[in-house]
């Protein structure tokens, strides 16, 4: 069973966080850490769960004071876990290219955000498309 | 900012190349697809393929395939399955296939297919099935 409200505020915290960066970087060019900080926190909350800040803001504060109402749903982590990672990765390379080059660097930090828009929205979830792909190969497993 | 601008037309350009290479793959499988076929049946039915990491599946597909009342749905798990899947080009989950009494496959679509959408399709392969009948 997986809380879809969790993924929905994770997806949410993605997207606002790199809007600041992208837009407030223009204005201000230090705000361009938080692009560094939210690869930190994906790969975190990937590999350590409890350390997911934006689930964790949604289960300590959101859940329990009934701002966000709670969406279980009979689904696998492992496939939204994989789309974190890859969306930590994406944000980690984009991070290595924002002071050499800027523009790669933003372009690939937009890309994260527009793909998290797409599964908030649209509920396609391109990470777990990939993640099926590798595990009807064989290369991962649940 | 313009370094701002030119990144939002690089990941533009990403997204319009990913959505033409996405439509190109769709209509290459499904063209590919349409000529497969699988067991015959009384009636017109779906081969609806899923899988575990399909959330989509769980939260859109099958209440709209819940929908067709009546319709035989055969549910395939594309990772267990694959020489099924591979038949019918599964790339992308959910993927359902609206199938022919004689075991045609008649209309494919990869990604999630409203209820309406898949109720026209059921209706163009009783159609067909008349139109074997009555030839």
């Amino acid at each position: 069973m997986v809380d879809h409200s969790a993924l929905k505020v994770n997806q949410t915290g993605i997207i606002a966080t790199v809007l600041v960066a992208f837009i407030g970087s223009g204005l201000w060019r230090p705000l361009l850490v938080l692009i560094p900080l939210l690869a930190i926190v994906l790969l975190l909350g990937t590999f350590v769960p409890r350390l997911a800040l934006f689930k964790q803001l949604y289960f300590q504060v959101l859940k329990p004071r009934g701002i966000v109402k709670p969406r279980p749903v009979q689904d696998r982590p492992e496939p939204h876990n994989f789309a974190q990672g890859l969306g930590g990765v994406f944000l980690a390379v984009a991070s290595v290219f924002l002071i050499p080059l800027p523009v790669v660097g933003l372009a690939l930090a937009l890309l994260v955000a527009v793909l998290a828009f797409v599964n908030l929205a649209f509920g396609y979830c391109l990470g777990c498309q990939i993640f099926f792909q590798l595990e009807k190969r064989g290369l991962v497993r649940a | 900012m313009s370094a701002q601008l030119w990144a939002v037309a690089v990941a533009g350009a990403v997204v319009l190349a990913a959505a033409g290479l996405e439509t190109f793959r769709s209509r290459r499988a499904r063209r590919l697809a349409v000529r497969a076929t699988a067991a015959p049946a009384a009636d017109p039915y779906i081969v609806y393929f899923t899988g575990d990491s399909c959330t989509v599946c769980k939260t859109h597909q099958e209440p709209a395939l819940a929908k067709l009342g009546g319709v035989r749905i055969d549910k395939v798990d594309a990772v267990e399955e694959r020489a099924l899947a591979d038949r019918f080009h599964v790339y992308t989950l959910p993927t359902t296939v609206v199938m022919a009494a004689d075991g045609r496959a008649v209309h494919v679509n990869y990604g999630y297919a409203p209820a309406p959408k898949l109720e026209r399709q059921l209706a163009d392969a009783r159609i067909g099935q008349v139109n074997i009948a009555t030839a």
